[in-house]
């Protein structure tokens, strides 16, 4: 898979001094070359194949890390081996260097955590939730706050238990990014939210993320990832199947264009004016493949074609295309889904 | 590690907002469970001393019977002597007063007494206050003035109301010791030990059963926790805190029932033993303790609110319902026939055996039972035991949040 991340060299980095240099961040926690997040050999076994197998993921400062899976595939697990919610079976998880398990009320220092599951403590109302998260945390300074609050429209006043699901949502988010702690942990941050409420949260992240802050969110919706991730990695029954690099992908050469001829006869015109836009042979190899069958298994006499090119051959193609009898052009964008099912089928296997 | 951490601290030890929260999601609960304290603490003392007052009352009025016995002899005989028939019966009928007049007259001048018929009507008056009614007194007068008139048939013996009593009921079949100790019984030692270890608990054990379930086992089945371990709070104040929670509650509750009873007792009875009412209270915190670590240590160690309700409610309920069924074994009823002596074992089956009720209450008197001692220091033990026991499991566990 070409997005997987390269092994990085480690050792020196955790005696590197803390990054006071980085101007976009206050209260910075890791070396700056550092990574944030890392785990080993990750394991947590419930038994009869449940949990997480030999996870390995580095995620490095200031990137948004994004984990998708189905549901019950492992993600919550992983989180709560980072939260030190649950002892690892074997492997290691750190943050910042410093053992998940072991450490876990000194890493709650740097971290922000929005839970998968939302249920608050027996208090009265929101307001009454966030000032008792606020001195859980030792926040005192409630200016964020208050921007967060604003950003998602929330009614903080509202009685916990009555409200609905996307307040609480709301309320969780609020009280994690009060702290303005140097990670966040988000799992399945979204849930719940209207699409105008998921936008907003999104720049949320966006702009933790212009704070050089470093954010693992977990979620099964692949557009959001695709919206503000930089990596995504993919976990399939408790086994990571793949990082992508979701950067690449956007840079990606490789165009993809779904074409519909007047008649078969014009599209084997195309065919023979333009050999290589064919979706299949040798050209399919270099281009992100995409999530469904190959298409070269069209049978002649169809009047639709697939056609990969690289940016560069795009005048080419659209000569060739001229005077076939062309009805309908649209470009088919390589999308994490595609990516994700692929792997998700390979994994099958 | 090299890096650095600038903002706050780590809580280590003791958490205050933990604190406050548990105070803001519980305090109705505790007031409720105090004020049923307060209430059932006050009546208890009120029924206890209604009871030795009636129990004293009887006792009371054996001048105002003999004064009266005094009369009714010489009017008995005055009767025999001059074949008048002057009696109580008459003279509350309103009799003719000068014969009554001339009778004691005459009968102070024989006898030596200063007997009028003023004396006779305040001799009336003062029994009369007694709940037993005159005629009554009258009867068993008769009874006893015409058995010293004779002598048995067979032994030539004297004879008198009690020996004839004791054989009627004798032959009747009932048990003399039971009389002796009716007698003798305290009705209120009875009360104390139904209060101390039955009814008083109650309300208590219901509230550490509740509060242990719902500072923690319930946050981590209902997923709350995350929001406390997801900022700088250790397990170790997480499970501090909640215990000091634990510890404290009870502790105010059984000292606003102890200053109730303490003040009850000193509006009720003519005199308080402080210390003794002291040493019961404190006996029954450490008892409630022990209950309230086992409750924790369930709390701790469950991961289903269900399960842990199950494991410390059962044993409380257990350990109050095997109490109930001890006091029908103790010595207290089982002298009074109301008790079964095999019933006794279940004192042996319940923490709340340990909690010797009748040990505490001789402190401040002269003879202190100093049999307690070791029961309350095994209380204490259970309690630091579960406590402990259930504070490291917590900090070791996987949470499923």
């Amino acid at each position: 898979m070409s997005g997987l991340t390269p092994a990085r060299p480690l050792g020196l980095a955790s005696a590197a001094p803390a990054c006071a240099l980085d101007p976009t961040s206050a209260a910075s926690v890791c070396a700056s070359d550092d990574a944030v997040i890392r785990t080993k050999g990750l394991t947590k076994d419930y038994g009869c194949d449940r949990g997480i197998f030999d996870v390995d993921l580095e995620v490095r400062k200031g990137e948004v890390f994004g984990y998708v899976g189905t549901n019950g595939s492992g993600k919550t697990t992983t989180i709560r081996a980072l939260m030190g919610f649950i002892k690892p079976t074997a492997g290691t998880a750190e943050l910042c260097g410093s053992d998940c398990w072991t450490h876990a009320a000194h890493n709650m220092l740097a971290v922000s955590y929005i839970p998968g599951e939302v249920a608050f403590p027996d208090l009265r109302t929101g307001v009454e939730f966030l000032k008792s998260q606020a001195r859980h945390l030792g926040v005192t300074d409630f200016s964020y706050m208050n921007r967060v609050i604003e950003a998602l429209q929330l009614d903080p006043t509202a009685n916990l238990k009555r409200m609905s699901k996307g307040m609480k949502q709301k309320t969780a988010i609020a009280a994690a990014l009060m702290a303005r702690r140097d990670v966040l942990i988000l799992d399945e941050p979204t849930t719940g939210l209207d699409p105008l409420m998921r936008d907003a949260f999104l720049d949320l992240v966006r702009a933790e993320k212009e704070a050089g802050h470093t954010v693992f969110m977990s979620s099964h919706i692949f557009e959001e990832m695709e919206e503000v991730c930089d990596r995504v990695a993919m976990i399939r029954d408790g086994r990571v199947i793949g990082v992508v690099d979701l950067d690449e992908l956007r840079r990606s050469q490789t165009r993809r264009y779904a074409l519909e001829f007047a008649t078969a006869w014009q599209a084997e015109e195309f065919d023979r004016r333009f050999p290589g836009g064919r979706f299949s042979g040798a050209r399919s190899s270099e281009a992100q493949p995409l999530g469904g069958r190959p298409s070269d298994a069209q049978p002649t006499g169809q009047v639709t074609r697939q056609v990969a090119v690289q940016a560069s051959q795009t005048a080419e193609l659209f000569q060739a295309l001229d005077g076939c009898g062309l009805t309908a052009l649209s470009e088919r964008r390589a999308t994490l889904e595609d990516i994700f099912l692929q792997a998700y089928d390979q994994g099958a296997e | 590690m090299g890096q650095t951490r600038e903002t706050g601290k780590v809580t280590g030890v003791f958490s205050g907002p933990l604190f406050g929260q548990n105070l803001k999601a519980n305090w109705a609960l505790c007031l409720v469970i105090a004020v049923i304290m307060v209430l059932m603490c006050v009546v208890m003392n009120f029924a206890g001393s209604m009871m030795s007052a009636t129990a004293g009352g009887s006792e009371d009025y054996s001048e105002e019977q003999e004064e009266f016995y005094v009369y009714l002899g010489a009017l008995a005989a005055y009767d025999a002597m001059t074949q008048a028939n002057l009696s109580y019966g008459d003279f509350a009928q309103g009799g003719d007063r000068d014969a009554y007049e001339q009778a004691f007259n005459l009968l102070s001048q024989s006898i030596g007494e200063d007997l009028s018929v003023q004396g006779f009507q305040e001799a009336i008056d003062d029994l009369g206050r007694s709940d037993v009614p005159l005629d009554d007194y009258v009867r068993q007068f008769e009874y006893a003035y015409a058995l010293a008139q004779s002598t048995g048939v067979f032994s030539g013996d004297e004879l008198d109301l009690e020996t004839m009593m004791d054989t009627m009921l004798g032959i009747a079949g009932v048990d003399m010791g039971l009389m002796d100790t009716m007698e003798e019984m305290d009705p209120d030692a009875l009360l104390n030990s139904m209060y101390f270890t039955g009814t008083g608990l109650l309300p208590v054990f219901l509230l550490v059963v509740l509060l242990a379930n719902s500072l923690v086992v319930d946050k981590v089945d209902r997923g709350s926790m995350a929001y406390l371990l997801s900022t700088p709070t250790k397990r170790r104040a997480v499970a501090f805190t909640q215990m000091l929670f634990m510890l404290v509650v009870p502790l105010v509750l059984c000292a606003i029932a102890c200053v109730a009873r303490i003040a009850s007792t000193n509006a009720l009875y003519p005199e308080t033993n402080a210390a003794g009412i002291l040493a019961l209270y404190v006996g029954m915190y450490l008892l409630v303790e022990a209950v309230a670590g086992l409750c924790y240590f369930g709390s701790c160690v469950f991961n289903r609110s269900g399960a842990s309700l199950a494991f410390g409610g059962g044993l409380a309920v257990w350990f109050f319902l095997a109490s109930l069924l001890g006091i029908f074994g103790s010595p207290n009823l089982v002298d009074i026939g109301m008790g079964v002596e095999a019933l006794g074992v279940f004192n042996n089956l319940t923490l709340v055996g340990l909690y010797d009720t009748d040990a505490l209450a001789t402190v401040g008197t002269a003879a202190v039972d100093y049999a307690f001692a070791w029961k309350l220091c095994a209380l204490a033990g259970v309690a630091a035991v579960a406590y402990v026991a259930g504070a490291v499991r917590f900090c070791k566990r996987d949470l499923p949040l």
